[in-house]
């Protein structure tokens, strides 16, 4: 890959901002798996999606930038940050309980995940971005988005509210109340909690 | 305005991948499981983004935002599921949910 | 005459097979008359040929011959090609000449009298029809061997005979003292076969073939030659229990009587004889060899004469009497004297057939009892049995007119006619083995027959519906009673000869073993007194009791232990074996190979309970799986790349 560009100041401006904007990423990720409290870990998210936008914006996709944080953070998060409080506060810690193996071998895996894409990216990628100038100043505008996705991919438009509709029926139909006639609250029997292994944390 | 080569995005891509796939599978609570999912979709977009960006192709954010609506259909759906479990006191540890019974 | 041959030979295999397929479908006496039957078929068939070879007027010195085209010396038949490699060729080939047309005779006519004697003895017994399956079975395989045209067919028959006798010395395989000694005797003729084996392959090598035709007209090297009589002499040896092989014999009296009648005293046991008399061209370019099987054979006759006198059971003095009259077979032959060596052959076959089967009567009158010191005054109660078996006795120690004189003596002068030294200590060996046979012949006849019944007898004693036993049983005693009286009336050296005649084509004495008529005149006064005086010491010691057994404890402590044969092979071959048997037992059969099926089992397990590790039910590790799973597509991708 090529070295830094110096010279001019707005390149030392957008090299600072996306230095601030990649660490505030990871740290936000890592923060996400971290905290024990999953209301924290939904907050925590919010920085993540941010700062992602921010990268959005230094890449020219203007609309993907004010989609992620209207949809992702004005949204998703919203959902779940309801949720969170919905179903009460649970303690956990995150590096317990399971075989200790599993620990081990789910960090070697997502090590290795990481380190292949790493590998994969050194060779295939290269150059820098191509200038401004050769992209069009219509690149990434909510217009220009647009007409792509009316013409170009009409068919992906398509599917996509088709899925949107699925999921929000699912929603509705999972979140519904459930019938008087229903037996109500049914719980697990007990002889199967016994069978199970007993676990250092509990997690109610 | 110049800035990092698309391969310093793509490693904070695979960074966060790699973070989030971390939070899958060592993670006990099923909501911030969901969240895991949530940064391991975002990498993905950020990568989608960046090769867009600097192959000049537009479907690339075409597809960044397809996968950001799938994303929210997962989240609706999952999280509908978490309000269901709750709904009926079952345990939200992922270790518990192993039957598919009720 | 090549069809009486065949038909010899596949009657009494026509009747194996067909009481095998009827199997229980059949009553048993039924199977007893069916194997009767095909043997006495055989015989037809063996007359037949016999005429046919009689007809033909072979020529003495010339060669085999197919198809009869112009004077041989006997004729081949064959059935098909068997064996052919390269230059090698083996045809499913009979031979009819006049030794094995006389050997065919005995076979089938002793056979089917014996036969038909088990009708009779094995009455009741649960297993009869097995037991005349493998009858039929060992009539067909003693024929292979006298009728084969080559010397593998032989060996082929060779070994079925051996099959045979396992077979029937081990009947009744409940009891395992039967079991061992069949065995033992399948054993050491399995080591005969070795050295046979061996000798055939030497032949092979130096004449590509196996043929009477070719391969006795080939002139080997002396130390071929050497090698391949020995070879066959150790065949012939383990076969006819001489020393050093023959400790078998007395061991395979625990199958039925008519078995030991049969197998081992009238038809396998000279098998050995009749290999030396058939392969005479190879011995005699061996002549140290053969002058070796002379001397084994006069060295047997005084060992089992000797081991006989201190013997309790009736089947068992028999017994070494059958490997004594043998020694004097093999004498005859090894000096080259062929017709007098099978003309004892046949008149043994009546004789010792006789007095096994008249033994049996005795057994069976007395259920089961075989030991002699229980048996005294038997004649008084049985007379028809005590004179066939005083028939049997006096042609068995050769008093004429009995058979036994005949052929005997002859043998005995042949080895005076040598004119060596050795010639001369098998002459005295010979005599002295007359003086042996007499005492205890005698011994166990005074011992049996006359005086008074004992309270054993007495006690014991049933007869069969008011006669000494069945008519199929008497009845072939009589004939070879009659058999061994008058069978010896067949030739009269030097005087008569038409048994020697006769076998001159395929078997001509050798000049040096022609006696003179001086030498079998002084033989044979000397074999009948030496044959008197040991029943003369006989009547002393046991019917008027007016002399003592002398005590010499070492002499009678050796003989009672059978000159420590059995006691040395123990040691020089089973214990090592056994040793070695149990050695790899322990540490190689338990812990490898009986240890592989509970290892693989445990293996398995042990697997299957690793592999159950994974199955945790917990959603995380199924998870973990597919991170896996995707890191391994992503490196094959890459390293694809």
């Amino acid at each position: 890959m090529n070295g830094l560009v110096l010279a001019s100041a707005g390149n030392v401006l957008v090299w600072i901002v996306w230095v601030v904007a990649a660490f505030s990423c990871l740290a936000s990720g890592v923060a996400v798996i971290s905290f024990s409290n999953a209301f924290y870990s939904a907050l925590a998210l919010i920085g993540n999606l941010a700062s992602l936008a921010v990268m959005y914006l230094l890449l020219s996709a203007e609309f993907v930038a004010a989609a992620q944080v209207l949809v992702y953070a004005g949204a998703v998060v919203v959902m779940f940050l309801f949720v969170i409080a919905y179903v009460g506060p649970r303690r956990e810690t995150p590096w317990s309980g399971g075989p200790g193996w599993q620990t081990v071998a789910a960090v070697c895996a997502a090590g290795a995940l990481l380190v292949e894409i790493v590998v994969a990216v050194g060779m295939q990628a290269s150059g820098t971005l191509s200038p401004e100038s050769n992209v069009g100043a219509t690149f990434g505008t909510p217009a220009w988005i647009g007409r792509v996705f009316l013409t170009d991919h009409l068919f992906a438009f398509e599917i996509t509210s088709v899925v949107l509709l699925v999921a929000a029926v699912g929603g509705v139909i999972l979140g519904a109340h459930t019938r008087r006639t229903d037996p109500g609250i049914i719980t697990p029997a007990p002889t199967r909690e016994a069978e199970r292994e007993p676990e250092p944390e509990v997690v109610h | 305005m110049a800035g990092p080569d698309v391969a310093w995005y793509l490693a904070v891509a695979a960074f966060l991948f790699g973070i989030g796939a971390l939070g899958v599978l060592i993670r006990r609570n099923t909501l911030v499981v969901l969240l895991s999912l949530e940064l391991m979709l975002n990498a993905g977009n950020l990568a989608l983004i960046a090769l867009s960006r600097h192959w000049h192709n537009g479907a690339g954010q075409i597809f960044a935002l397809a996968v950001m609506a799938v994303a929210a259909s997962e989240v609706c759906v999952g999280l509908g599921l978490v309000v269901a479990l709750n709904r009926r006191d079952l345990s939200l540890d992922v270790d518990r949910l192993s039957e598919l019974r009720g | 005459m090549t069809g009486g041959s065949w038909l010899c030979l596949l009657a009494p295999l026509g009747g194996t097979i067909l009481i095998t397929l009827c199997g229980t479908r059949i009553p048993r006496v039924a199977a007893g008359w069916i194997a009767t039957t095909s043997c006495f078929v055989a015989f037809a068939g063996a007359i037949w040929a016999f005429f046919g070879v009689h007809d033909q007027h072979f020529r003495p010195g010339l060669q085999l011959c197919d198809a009869s085209s112009g004077p041989c010396r006997g004729e081949i038949t064959t059935a098909w090609t068997w064996l052919q490699s390269g230059n090698f060729h083996v045809g499913l080939q009979l031979l009819v000449d006049p030794l094995s047309s006389v050997m065919m005779l005995i076979v089938s006519g002793v056979g089917g009298l014996i036969v038909l004697y088990s009708i009779g003895y094995m009455d009741g017994d649960d297993e009869e029809r097995r037991y005349f399956a493998y009858m039929a079975f060992f009539v067909f395989s003693m024929l292979l061997l006298v009728e084969g045209g080559n010397l593998l067919l032989l060996l082929v028959g060779w070994g079925l005979v051996g099959l045979s006798s396992y077979l029937l010395i081990g009947f009744w395989h409940e009891r395992p003292s039967a079991v061992q000694a069949a065995k033992k005797a399948f054993v050491m003729n399995a080591f005969g076969d070795a050295t046979m084996a061996l000798a055939f392959f030497i032949l092979i090598a130096h004449t590509s073939s196996l043929s009477f035709v070719s391969a006795f007209n080939v002139h080997l090297s002396s130390t071929a030659a050497n090698l391949v009589a020995l070879g066959l002499l150790g065949g012939a040896a383990a076969k006819s229990a001489q020393i050093p092989l023959q400790t078998w014999l007395p061991d395979a009296m625990e199958g039925p009587t008519p078995v030991s009648a049969l197998i081992h005293a009238a038809t396998m046991v000279t098998a050995g004889v009749y290999l030396i008399a058939r392969t005479h061209p190879i011995f005699e370019q061996a002549r140290t060899v053969e002058l070796i099987a002379a001397g084994t054979g006069a060295l047997t006759l005084l060992v089992a004469g000797l081991i006989a006198l201190v013997q309790t059971d009736i089947k068992r003095v028999i017994a070494y009497s059958t490997m004594s009259q043998i020694g004097y077979m093999f004498l005859g032959a090894g000096v080259g004297a062929y017709a007098n060596g099978m003309f004892h052959l046949m008149t043994h076959a009546f004789f010792k057939a006789l007095l096994f089967m008249t033994a049996g009567l005795a057994i069976h009158a007395l259920a089961g009892e075989q030991d002699i010191r229980r048996m005294r005054g038997l004649g008084r109660l049985m007379p028809f049995t005590k004179w066939c078996f005083l028939a049997g006795a006096l042609a068995l120690v050769g008093i004429p007119p009995f058979s036994g004189f005949f052929s005997k003596d002859s043998i005995v002068a042949s080895a005076a006619a040598l004119g060596t030294w050795y010639g001369w200590i098998f002459w005295v060996c010979g005599i002295a083995g007359a003086l042996l046979t007499g005492l205890y012949t005698f011994r166990l006849w005074f011992l049996v027959f006359p005086g008074e019944p004992s309270p054993f007898v007495r006690e014991h004693y049933h007869d069969h519906h008011g006669r000494e036993g069945a008519w199929t049983m008497l009845l072939p005693v009589g004939i070879l009673a009659v058999l061994a009286t008058v069978g010896g009336w067949l030739q009269w050296s030097p005087r008569w000869t038409p048994f020697t005649d006769w076998l001159a084509p395929a078997a001509p004495t050798l000049q040096a073993a022609i006696p003179t008529n001086t030498q079998e005149y002084y033989t044979s006064a000397a074999t009948v007194l030496a044959g008197v005086a040991g029943i003369v010491v006989a009547w002393a010691i046991y019917s008027e009791r007016s002399m003592a057994i002398p005590a010499m404890p070492f002499w009678r402590r050796t003989l009672e232990n059978k000159f420590w044969f059995d006691a040395l092979y123990d040691r020089i071959f089973y214990a090592p074996a056994v040793w070695t048997a149990g050695l790899l037992r322990r540490e190689f059969e338990e812990p490898v190979v009986l240890q592989t099926g509970p290892d693989l089992g445990e293996a398995t397990l042990e697997t299957g309970g690793l592999v159950r590790r994974i199955q945790t039910g917990l959603l995380r590790t199924y998870v973990l799986f597919l991170a896996v799973g995707a890191a391994g597509v992503v490196l094959a991708f890459l390293i694809a790349k």
